[in-house]
């Protein structure tokens, strides 16, 4: 019981930290949250699965272009509907969120949902770990979560965009007085946060059937860990995902499966009444200003 | 000598209203390339205002700003940097969680010190750190890979300095540089501040320190309640009586 406990933890651990990385990191850098985070992460899942079905792509390279269009929508979405509104908080919240809605909408319409929507495996079968079976799509979620997230140390610590990045975290008015582009870092971080929505959706959705409602899901998942973990940390984020992640099979095992459901808004009320900057979130602007 | 006459920035009749307060209103000036010279002004004159309205941080409600014949009054600060206009900070602004080199670095890899020939990015590290040397911060003691927000304040001014001229600009703008700096610390930056200037920089100062500031700036202009009251050499500055009557007795210490 305990072994399946923590492989399982373990795998649903990772899943959450993989919704949550791109809505993070585009906030981290930008202050901008991607409220149409989740609709882009089942968006990709359509997409690929249309490349798929339609155009007859084999499933890797439906994949990697699934991952670069929708890369290219969080890009162009900077510049068509952010552009002018950027810096002011609750417009950028009404904007981004209106535009999952209607993405989510339009999915549901077209009638996207159902059993025939569902991602193939990138690999069949499976072994046993410490007594528990585990498929191997599931440890390739496990593999992809631990190379993003070493991935996106090397981008951000050792190139040039990455310093970029990390300059217009700490301190935007310094990093344009060095002439860094405000806007072209924040569309580039957002089109890395939808890039990497795609990756989670064409890793995570395969292990069940796609629907429109999964978007909503998705970003209630993002929130929680972001919150939790602290907006700012990314050491943060990924213990809100252990958290999270353990605390629902937790849930499930021990009280009922209905009850994974109400752990991450629990932990959403808890910590916003508790300690609202979240686990390991500092509020430094604040401080600053003061 | 023949330089010294191309003007390369000129402000134009630039006005600028916060609510009720007219921050600055109807200034002109011009600097020559190569030229040296000084804002003052009581607090509220408007100085940092202006600063900003020259490097785009605030956007004027009318008049003009022109680098080297170029309307840049609706460019974004990014591109007024990256055409090479650097400036600090009266409060100093900098990446206070970086290493005090990698402040440098950041700068060092915009794509205006790409385009004038720069070194690659790996090589970029001996070159922050020469600069910083430069500067004070000994190459060869710890003091360049401490985390910015570590240092005393005197190094974080000195380090705003050192981000602004690793754009390598061709105008160099000090907002009160020398506020918060020990007598010492001062007395060791303004030669570098001079040869900076010897080398051929334009350079615009503000600052308090008016003894010091007198003694290196070619020109000195003074605002007062936004306007522009006095534009000339330290010593006309000096004898004239509106700048007197503003500054209330403070030209005694001047003098």
């Amino acid at each position: 019981m305990i072994p399946t406990l923590l492989v399982y933890g373990l795998v649903n651990s990772v899943i959450l930290a993989l919704y949550a990385l791109g809505f993070s990191l585009t906030y981290g850098i930008s202050g901008l949250a991607n409220f149409a985070h989740g609709a882009l992460y089942i968006l990709s899942g359509f997409a690929a699965w249309n490349l798929i079905h339609h155009m007859g792509i084999p499933l890797l390279p439906a994949a990697l272009l699934s991952v670069a269009l929708t890369g290219m929508l969080g890009f162009v979405f900077y510049w068509v509907l952010l552009l002018r509104i950027r810096g002011i908080a609750l417009a950028e919240l009404v904007v981004t969120f209106s535009a999952g809605v209607a993405i989510l909408e339009i999915l549901t319409w077209q009638g996207f949902y159902g059993i025939r929507y569902s991602l193939p495996v990138f690999l069949r079968g499976g072994i046993e770990v410490g007594g528990v079976a585990v498929d191997y799509q599931r440890l390739l979620v496990l593999g992809t979560g631990v190379v993003l997230v070493i991935l996106l140390w090397l981008f951000v610590h050792h190139t040039r965009i990455g310093l970029a990045f990390r300059a217009m975290a700490q301190n935007e008015r310094t990093a344009l007085s060095v002439g860094i582009e405000s806007d072209w870092v924040g569309s580039l971080s957002l089109a890395m946060g939808a890039a990497l929505a795609a990756v989670a959706a064409l890793v995570v959705l395969p292990l069940g059937v796609m629907e429109s409602t999964i978007g909503y899901e998705v970003l209630i998942y993002a929130l929680a860990v972001a919150i939790v973990g602290g907006l700012e940390s990314t050491v943060g984020m990924i213990l809100g995902s252990f958290l999270i992640g353990f605390g629902q099979v937790a849930a499930a095992r021990f009280i009922g499966a209905k009850w994974m459901v109400i752990v991450p808004l629990a932990a959403i009320v808890v910590v916003l009444a508790v300690r609202p900057s979240g686990i390991l979130g500092r509020f430094k602007e604040l401080e600053e200003r003061v | 000598m023949s330089k010294a006459s191309e003007t390369i920035l000129a402000v134009e009749r630039v006005r600028k209203r916060f609510g009720g307060i007219l921050a600055v209103f109807d200034v002109s000036f011009e600097l020559k390339a190569g030229e040296f010279l000084g804002i003052i002004g009581p607090n509220g004159s408007g100085k940092t205002t202006l600063v900003n309205l020259i490097t785009g941080f605030v956007k004027p409600d009318g008049g003009r700003v022109f680098f080297k014949g170029r309307d840049i009054t609706s460019f974004m600060p990014y591109r007024i940097a990256d055409m090479g206009i650097a400036r600090t900070f009266q409060m100093v602004r900098l990446f206070y969680n970086l290493p005090a080199y990698k402040n440098i670095i950041i700068p060092l890899c915009s794509s205006r010190v790409r385009r004038l020939g720069a070194g690659r990015y790996g090589e970029k590290d001996d070159m922050a750190v020469d600069l910083l040397d430069d500067m004070g911060f000994e190459r060869d003691s710890y003091v360049p890979y401490k985390t910015a927000g570590s240092l005393p304040h005197g190094y974080l001014k000195r380090l705003d300095l050192a981000r602004a001229m690793a754009l390598r600009p061709e105008v160099l703008i000090l907002d009160e540089l020398f506020s918060g700096m020990s007598l010492s610390e001062v007395a060791s930056t303004l030669p570098l501040i001079e040869k900076f200037h010897e080398e051929g920089l334009s350079i615009i100062m503000i600052e308090h320190r008016l003894k010091e500031l007198f003694r290196v700036v070619d020109r000195v202009l003074v605002l007062n309640f936004g306007r522009k009251i006095a534009d000339g050499s330290p010593q006309e500055v000096m004898e004239n009586e509106e700048v007197r009557k503003a500054y209330l007795g403070i030209e005694v210490e001047i003098l």
